[in-house]
């Protein structure tokens, strides 16, 4: 074998504290190393092109560079390498940067580790072979999870773009925690009036099909192939007849329902449609409070619906879809306050959360729009906020910023001096965050128009002082002096999590999730939308924190991805997968019983017991070949003699 | 290359590509300050990573090795860290029977997105394993400490009264096995072997071989190493208790069918440790006879009487056999005695326990010297399975080379040992069939015990329907605890 050694410089990122040329002469001495070379940029256009020139100059077939991590370039080389006729796999990268140059300032050491490194690479290169991919057809749809405004945009941004899409929401309608909200900052429009209109186009668009009152139960497949199992709950509805026309919720006397789609601020029945721009817009029963379903006497609902709708006997039921990507936009819950018991831990009826002020403020809520206390109805005159309830909080295991909560609070105080002229709103902050466009501006109005008083501080405890009113007790850091106020109202900006349930759909996508079960992205800067799984793309707070354009631009993102994804007819596999020396299987099926993919399947060759990888499926973990006891199952590209090659090259 | 004289020493690191390995750039993106001593290899996933690879490194002088991958429940391939956590630690706790100190071996989850994390690790095992030193070689140290080695420990008290099988019912199994043998291929048992002394197996196709069956403390082999090869025929066996966990195991891996094997059991009452009588008989030319009572066995060459007590010559597996009646059985003949007490540790592995690591080192070095490389204890093997694929053959995969030093003798034994984890049942036809008489069960019983403390008690062989622990996984695993890195 003839190998070439390029022992890239990096400018004086890796120059810096390796003898790159002492390196490249020590490659020339590695079993195979025919020519090494020392480039200043070995990624920049003239290095690329003296890669090809060499392996066409002294007849390369195998080329090793020593540079940055292989996560960042191993593709960009690979690419290299196939231009100068040599296949991509025949390819090896010594991460001297990374875990070399920019860990550690002993140059004589630094320079041995990178050589050493380079002998490891040279060593598996040796053993590589050439490595083709397969290609195979693409299932030209899309599955969105989560019908929050991101997954609203994805949809349509897919299905104006001719990908079928499948949305599948668990709530009983579409809307997600935009649906909530009364206006919407920093323009203080009507949220429904910008929402609705996407709702109907979801509903009314030919190439969607939504699955509302559904979740994810099981995932199959691979990129361009997934096979998703959707379970379909009962909503004791047959809503193929049921015509949203709210009769049934008129006249169920199951009337102290807890409500959900308004925080629980109220109650509504227990058949109901959620909110009058609900799509699709069809009633549900909450099983655990209707009383022909608890105690089996009732039945007025059945009685009164005009077509017939109610099916008492209605059970879960399952769908399976199959779709070639998957946009996961499950947006987010907020995290349980309840922990904060200086706030009273949600004994106070008066101390409520943001979304459940949302709820109060909008004229579709509990109260119509007025702002009542829930205690005793009354309107508050003063209101205090304080924000940073669960988030930038390390003692409760909550570092990160909720990001959007700044700028709603501003909001809100704007508009309880909208509905109530004589109030006064405090808000207790930690710092204002208020980047985006209009932003700052926005949150400066709500103290210089609206009069809010912005305190600079926490606030350390909350309890009612018995004649109906709540002390609130703080810190004012900037004056440097405490603080305390006799407020009516309290509503905290509790911090987000991501949706209860995230993880273990994270589990199903084989994707990573963070402490608060927000999705990992793929790089954080560079591939925003894409995950570590192919075709598995996200959209929308169940990332990290975002507002709703931010959302609306992930969900326009992920549909950019998918379309992109199949533009392309076929799609290529990547050939790193396991593959069986049938001589040596004895059919033993130990690797078919560990395959996390279902991708080793058993097969008879000559009335004979074996496995076969299925090679669409394998995704390349190499769990099969380390469970092999005859080493019969291989993972290309990095074999047992590769491995081993590098552990030799390190340990004699 | 060397590493860098006298500042560094030999680590090698196992990193998953999609979080450890990143979390390592994220450390150097970081400038994460390091020491140097460590050289990543970058394998796929955690579960990739074959237990063999890192003794491979540290019979072949790493000082110590790191693996990392995934947290878990974070596997970019969902469940490989799930499996390599249990064969890791199963390993961690293989590697001071070997004499390695498990301090130079350790896994850990350290994510893409942790490179402060991935500096604390790096910088926690290096200083570890400066603090351990330069690992030692195997058998630099073997004279110096061979004399502390090699005193036979006195063996156990019996868990239960040996005898020698004369009163079994030997001719019920034969009307049983007369009875069966029409609808069967054959039927494995045991015949008289070249003198009386000494039984072979018997593969029984006709009627008039049935009366060949002998039965008694003799029938030391283990017939179930022949079953796999009658795969597809109906077949029968004849087994003792630790016969039968053999049986159950192979069935466990789908090797023969349970429709196609008739098992006849009969209570095992004990046998005799051969390398022992044989040492005793010395050489013979002739057997006059041999005579059981209750108690043993009496053997008489040349004209001179050699008496075998069950109490003192009895194999030490049987000294703590637990399971003397078979665990599954299609025709069981005879009454099965009851063992009320648990098995106590191994005499072979009891020897090994209480030596240092030094020693232990140094036993094995002296001992392995004399290994042929015959192979005989891994043909005598049931659970080995690979038949003429056995990785010790090959170069594809090579894992060992064809040098007769001591390391590469260690190792094979360790990848019989390692790959015999959660599915050896004690049978001891490893040492039985070593022909310099090494006592290599040990090894054996190690990962036998990992296993069992590891996985609520799991041993081999009992049930056929059961998951053998290191092809399933727990996400919460009750024994398993993270180390913490300070």
């Amino acid at each position: 074998m003839r190998i070439g050694v390029f022992v890239c410089h990096c400018g004086s990122n890796i120059a810096g504290t390796v003898n790159c040329a002492e390196v490249a002469e020590l490659a020339k001495s590695f079993p195979d190393v025919v020519y090494a070379d020392d480039p200043m940029y070995t990624c920049a256009e003239p290095g690329q092109a003296a890669i090809e020139a060499a392996v066409r100059e002294h007849g390369l077939d195998g080329v090793v560079v020593a540079s940055c991590s292989p996560r960042m370039h191993e593709t960009t080389f690979r690419r290299t390498v196939e231009r100068a006729g040599l296949n991509r796999y025949m390819f090896e990268m010594a991460n001297i940067r990374e875990h070399v140059s920019w860990i550690g300032k002993d140059r004589e050491a630094n320079t041995n580790k990178a050589a050493e490194l380079v002998e490891m690479a040279v060593a598996k290169l040796r053993r590589d072979r050439p490595l083709t991919a397969k290609t195979f057809d693409v299932v030209k749809r899309v599955l969105i999870v989560g019908g929050g405004v991101a997954g609203i945009q994805a949809a349509l941004d897919c299905a104006e773009g001719g990908v079928p899409v499948v949305l599948v929401e668990r709530e009983s309608t579409i809307g997600g925690k935009m649906a909530k909200l009364d206006k919407t900052f920093p323009t203080v429009d009507c949220s429904a009036c910008i929402l609705g209109p996407k709702m109907v186009d979801v509903a009314q668009h030919p190439g969607i099909t939504l699955y509302a009152c559904s979740e994810i139960e099981e995932v199959s497949g691979y990129v361009g192939n997934f096979s998703v199992k959707i379970r379909r709950r009962a909503t004791y509805v047959d809503w193929k007849k049921c015509t949203g026309c709210g009769m049934c919720g008129e006249k169920c006397p199951s009337k102290k329902t807890p409500d959900a789609f308004n925080e629980f601020t109220g109650a509504t029945t227990a058949i109901n449609i959620p909110f009058p721009q609900a799509i699709p817009k069809k009633a549900v029963i909450n099983a655990r409070h209707c009383r022909q379903l608890t105690k089996g006497k009732c039945g007025v609902c059945a009685k009164v619906c005009p077509s017939g709708a109610v099916d008492y006997a209605m059970r879960d039921n399952f769908v399976t879809e199959e779709v070639g990507c998957i946009i996961a936009a499950t947006g987010y819950d907020l995290m349980d306050w309840t922990i904060y018991r200086e706030y009273g831990g949600g004994a106070y009826p008066d101390v409520i959360t943001a979304l459940q002020y949302e709820r109060l403020l909008s004229a579709s809520g509990p109260t119509g729009g007025r702002i009542a206390r829930p205690s005793d109805g009354r309107e508050p005159q003063t209101v205090v906020f304080i924000q940073c309830v669960g988030s930038r909080d390390n003692s409760v295991g909550r570092p990160h910023c909720s990001g959007f909560c700044c700028m709603y609070t501003a909001k809100q105080a704007i508009l309880t001096k909208d509905h109530l002229p004589l109030s006064h709103s405090y808000v207790f902050y930690m710092d204002i965050r208020a980047p985006g466009k209009m932003y700052d501006e926005f949150s400066r109005r709500a103290v210089e128009e609206y009069g809010a008083e912005y305190i600079r501080g926490r606030v350390s405890a909350v309890y009612p002082d018995g004649l109906g009113q709540y002390v609130v007790m703080g810190a004012d850091t900037l004056l440097g002096e405490p603080v305390e106020i006799k407020a009516d109202m309290v509503v905290l900006a509790v911090g987000i999590e991501a949706a209860k349930g995230a993880s273990a759909l994270a589990e199903k996508l084989c994707i990573s999730y963070d402490n608060c079960g927000f999705f990992m992205e793929s790089h954080v800067k560079l591939k925003p939308v894409e995950t570590t799984t192919a075709g598995v793309f996200l959209a929308g707070v169940c990332q990290g924190a975002k507002d709703i354009p931010t959302s609306v631009a992930q969900g326009s993102a992920a549909a950019a991805k998918a379309l992109g994804l199949f533009a392309r007819d076929k799609l290529e596999n990547d050939p790193q997968t396991a593959q069986v020396d049938i001589r040596r299987c004895v059919g033993c099926g130990k690797c078919v019983r560990c395959c996390p993919f279902g991708a080793v399947a058993e097969t008879e060759i000559r009335g004979e017991k074996k496995a076969q990888i299925i090679e669409t499926v394998c995704q390349g973990c190499g769990l099969c070949a380390s469970t092999c006891p005859q080493g019969a199952v291989q993972l290309a590209h990095s074999t047992d003699n590769q491995i081993l090659a590098e552990v030799n090259a390190l340990c004699r | 290359m060397p590493v860098m004289k006298g500042k560094e020493l030999r680590i090698v690191g196992f990193l998953c590509n999609w979080c450890s390995y990143g979390g390592a750039d994220t450390a150097g993106v970081a400038r994460a300050e390091q020491p140097t001593d460590l050289r990543i290899v970058r394998v796929p996933c955690s579960g990739r990573v074959d237990s063999l690879f890192i003794v491979k490194a540290l019979l072949n002088g790493a000082d110590g090795v790191l693996v990392s991958g995934c947290h878990p429940r974070d596997c970019h391939y969902s469940a490989g860290n799930f499996y390599a956590r249990r064969r890791l630690e199963v390993l961690k706790r293989f590697l001071p029977v070997l004499g390695i100190d498990d301090a130079r071996f350790e896994y850990t989850w350290v994510s893409a997105s942790e490179g402060q994390r991935w500096r604390q690790v790096v910088a926690s095992f290096t200083s570890r394993i400066h603090a351990l030193g330069k690992a030692p070689r195997l058998g630099e140290d073997a004279q110096a400490l061979l004399k502390a080695v090699g005193t036979a420990a006195l063996p156990p008290p019996p868990l239960r009264t040996l005898g020698t099988g004369k009163n079994a019912p030997l001719d019920s199994l034969k009307e049983a096995i007369k009875e069966k043998l029409p609808e069967l291929e054959c039927v494995i048992g045991w015949r008289q072997g070249y003198d009386a002394a000494h039984t072979t197996p018997l593969f029984i196709r006709k009627t008039e071989d049935i009366d060949k069956l002998v039965w008694g403390p003799l029938n030391v082999a283990n017939p179930a190493v022949y079953l796999p090869r009658f795969k597809g025929g109906k077949t029968g066996i004849v087994v003792k208790g630790c016969d039968a966990r053999s049986v159950v195991e192979l069935l466990q891996e789908n090797l023969i069918a349970r429709e196609d094997v008739t098992i006849f059991a009969m209570p095992c009452e004990g046998t005799l440790d051969m390398a022992r009588v044989n040492e005793k008989l010395g050489r013979y030319a002739v057997v006059d006879g041999v005579v059981r009572d209750e108690a043993g066995v009496v053997i008489t060459v040349d004209g001179k009487e050699h008496r075998f007590d069950m109490a003192e010559y009895a194999q030490n597996k049987c000294r703590g056999c637990v399971n003397p009646a078979a665990v599954l059985a299609d025709v069981a003949v005879g009454g099965a005695p009851e063992i009320p007490a648990d098995a106590p540790v191994p005499l072979e592995l009891g020897l090994l326990d209480a030596m240092s690591l030094e020693e232990r080192r140094a036993f094995w070095s002296s001992r392995m010297k004399r290994c042929l490389r015959c192979y005989a204890c891994r043909n005598a093997c049931p659970m080995c399975v690979c038949r003429d694929h056995c990785v010790s053959d090959t170069r594809d995969p090579h894992w060992m080379t064809q040098e007769a030093d001591v390391a590469q003798k260690l190792f094979f034994q360790t990848i019989h040992a390692l790959h015999l984890a959660g599915r050896c049942t004690g049978c001891g036809e490893c040492q039985r069939a070593c022909p310099v008489g090494i006592p290599i069960l040990a090894l054996r019983q190690q990962t036998a015990r990992a296993v069992e403390e590891l996985f609520s008690g799991y041993r081999p062989g009992l049930d056929p329907a059961a998951v053998p622990p290191l092809l399933g996984y727990e996400t919460e695993e009750q024994n398993i605890h993270e180390r913490e890195w300070k």
